[in-house]
């Protein structure tokens, strides 16, 4: 029993920290919107083998766990990764044909993510993309992009273009599994962790130089308590997320209840911290120049995915965990 | 990163597991008062008895030297198996007094009192909260004179728990008049029954007296009961207080998961006033459900703050986040199940065993307060975790 990153682990988080901070940081997101995935850069991050880290080893993978993938997905969060990152590793598991999943984990062919509005299919992510994945809770599938009664909409959130389609049909690959789901459901409360992490960082930073009455803002206990009860959400948040993570590694079987539980906290975690941070910023909070509102809106995207809060509470109610 | 335990650890488990489901009293315990006393002691005593008494103290000191797993182990049976629960009259004695004791007492004083808190024989309380120092402990002004061999005490502490049934108490004094804040303190072991010691009870809102203030009349206690060093108190003291904050709560954390479960059994059973099963009114449901991941989220943080705990070996500052989390989550669901309860949550006459509901409600403020307020814990995770700059 360890629940804390160690060895190997830590090199992967702190590898997967440099290279997020130059090919993809969120200052991206304050130039033309949408900023999703584009060509080059999903290139750049399948040569680098993101897209391949929990595709087993005899599928041209790293082979490595849920643990590595939480980790990895972390930091894509800390800097309001797009979408796109998950659907390309999500659709690497969901076909077995060796050259269609190598083009999607190198990074040739790009895939956005759908899932289910009432009648209709919302696809998430680059408007580049030629594939789509849509993960159920026992399945995956894999369509071709379609080209027609697709409709752009607009987005509140500038990491993420947002399309509706009427339905998806006839899947290029399929997969009967509820390892996709688990894996999609880890990678989005990793990002979402990764989230509420950013934003507490941020708020502290700003609260040890901003002064107000000739005193810093983070001896105020109007600032200081509210960001204590920021780390408190991160900490049981990212807790039960590798909680989480480590079950599935192991292949306990009330995986599902605690991926459940570390969804939801990490949805409220982020959201909140998102909120907070805006708030104790003050007036400067809420400039479009400054990162404190792309948590949010990006916060809003991510908990909507692989579980919202109906949705996940009522899967909670009634399940029971081992001892 | 790994959630497995070793075959030692599952070995323990068993043995704990099986030895509680033939030996957890089959009678509920008195909510307070002399026969709480009683029952607290015989159950410590059969700990003692059967080799289950102080699982992570060190062999030396009479424990079982097991590891910090193998406590949360055996914290997560008892809670599983509804032993009686630990914080009880023997809460001070076991996670404060014998741990500050075994790291900075005598060879006298650990041969003295260790065995007897182990076995029950004696009972602690706690003396270092005053009527003017509770929050800003470091304020606190019951003076201590040296005279020959003796320190002669004077002044009142407050909040003390069970001081009427105690046999020691942990005494935190101002041995020097001049002395400002943290510095000029001594942590004394004061035997009770000295004379010159009054214990006042106070009636608090849930009906009982269990905390009392406590006067000192020229009380004479032996240097020799001097903890630490003259003057050197206040490091004494944050010893104690982080075995509190750090792994102290484990029981707290792991049994909120149980009682989250008796809730939701509870709201399946129990009808509200209109007439619905309180589990199908979807605004309980879903506070339920939120809770019950709240409890596992506490359970992870507790497994996640062990393992930074034995890497460092030292309790780390993310006892004060355990203790808002769980005494929010406390607070929570006993809201909720006054929601479930309707009218029948206010049918209350004091009797924690017939309204543990209702009881536990009440209590959940005397949690949020005792043992540093939460808006002290706020403040420690604000400097300590967080590092913003300092507000005193």
């Amino acid at each position: 029993m360890f629940l804390a990153p160690e060895g190997g682990e830590l090199e992967i988080a702190s590898a997967a920290a440099a290279f997020l901070a130059a090919a993809m940081p969120i200052d991206r997101l304050h130039g033309p919107a949408p900023a999703d995935m584009d060509a080059a850069l999903r290139r750049k991050i399948g040569e680098m083998g993101w897209f391949a880290l929990a595709l087993p080893e005899d599928a041209g993978g790293s082979g490595l766990t849920a643990v590595e993938f939480v980790l990895f997905f972390h930091e894509v969060g800390r800097q309001c990764g797009p979408v796109d990152v998950l659907a390309q590793c999500l659709a690497a598991l969901t076909t077995s044909d060796p050259s269609l999943r190598t083009a999607i984990a190198n990074g040739e062919i790009g895939v956005s993510l759908a899932v289910p509005d009432a009648e209709s299919v919302r696809i998430l992510g680059s408007p580049e993309a030629a594939l789509v994945v849509q993960v159920h809770p026992d399945r995956s599938e894999l369509f071709e992009m379609p080209r027609l009664a697709v409709s752009a909409r607009d987005s509140l959130d500038p990491a993420t273009s947002m399309r509706v389609a009427p339905s998806l049909s006839g899947p290029l690959a399929s997969t009967q599994t509820t390892h996709v789901w688990t894996m999609g459901q880890l990678g989005a409360a990793a990002m979402l962790v990764g989230i509420a992490q950013e934003a507490l960082s941020q708020i502290v930073a700003y609260a040890s130089i901003r002064e107000t009455f000739g005193k810093k803002i983070g001896s105020w206990q109007a600032v200081r308590h509210p960001c204590a009860d920021m780390a408190i959400r991160v900490e049981a948040a990212r807790s039960q997320l590798w909680f989480a993570a480590a079950a599935h590694k192991e292949g306990r079987t009330d995986t599902a209840t605690h991926l459940n539980a570390a969804k939801h906290l990490a949805n409220l975690a982020a959201v909140s911290n998102a909120d907070t941070n805006i708030q104790l910023h003050g007036g400067i909070g809420v400039t479009e120049e400054h990162h404190a509102h792309l948590f949010l809106k990006h916060a809003l995207v991510l908990s909507r995915l692989f579980g919202a809060k109906r949705d996940l509470l009522d899967r909670l109610l009634h399940a029971a965990v081992e001892a | 990163m790994d959630l497995k335990y070793s075959s030692a650890d599952r070995e323990f488990r068993a043995r704990a597991r099986d030895w509680l489901s033939g030996n957890v009293p089959k009678i509920a315990r008195p909510a307070h008062g002399a026969t709480a006393v009683t029952f607290d002691r015989d159950w410590q005593r059969k700990l003692f008895e059967h080799g289950w008494a102080g699982v992570a103290w060190p062999a030396d000191y009479g424990g079982l030297g097991l590891s910090g797993l193998q406590q949360v182990i055996w914290y997560e049976e008892l809670a599983r198996a509804r032993a009686p629960h630990y914080i009880n009259t023997t809460y001070v004695s076991l996670m404060h007094a014998g741990p500050t004791l075994i790291a900075r007492g005598t060879p006298e004083q650990k041969s003295f009192h260790l065995p007897k808190i182990l076995a029950g024989e004696s009972i602690w309380c706690q003396g270092f909260s005053e009527p003017n120092a509770g929050s800003d402990l470091a304020a606190l002004r019951t003076s201590g004179v040296e005279d020959g061999d003796d320190i002669i005490v004077n002044g009142a502490k407050m909040w003390t728990t069970d001081a009427a049934h105690s046999d020691f108490q942990e005494l935190l004094i101002r041995t020097n008049p001049d002395s400002q804040r943290h510095k000029g303190l001594t942590w004394l072991i004061c035997d009770m029954r000295s004379p010159g010691i009054d214990v006042r009870p106070v009636r608090t809102m849930l009906g009982d007296a269990h905390i009392n203030m406590v006067f000192y009349d020229n009380v004479r206690i032996p240097k020799s009961n001097v903890v630490g060093e003259i003057n050197d108190g206040w490091s004494v003291a944050l010893s104690t207080l982080s075995f509190e904050r750090g792994l102290g709560f484990i029981g707290d954390q792991l049994e909120l998961y149980e009682r989250v479960g008796r809730a939701i059994d509870m709201a399946g059973k129990v009808r509200l006033e209109n007439g619905k099963l309180a589990i199908d009114d979807c605004a309980i449901a879903q506070k339920l459900a939120a809770l019950k991941a709240d409890a596992m989220a506490i359970r992870a943080m507790t497994l996640a703050d062990l393992s930074e705990t034995d890497r460092t070996g030292q309790p780390g500052p993310k006892g004060s986040m355990m203790k808002l989390l769980v005494t929010s989550t406390h607070k929570g669901l006993s809201e909720l199940a006054g929601d479930i309860l309707g009218w029948d949550f206010l049918e209350f006459n004091g009797d924690r065993s017939a309204h543990p509901w209702t009881y536990d409600f009440l209590w959940s403020w005397i949690f949020s307060i005792s043992g540093g307020t939460n808006e002290i814990q706020r403040e420690n995770i604000a400097d300590r975790v967080l590092g913003l700059p300092r507000a005193r």
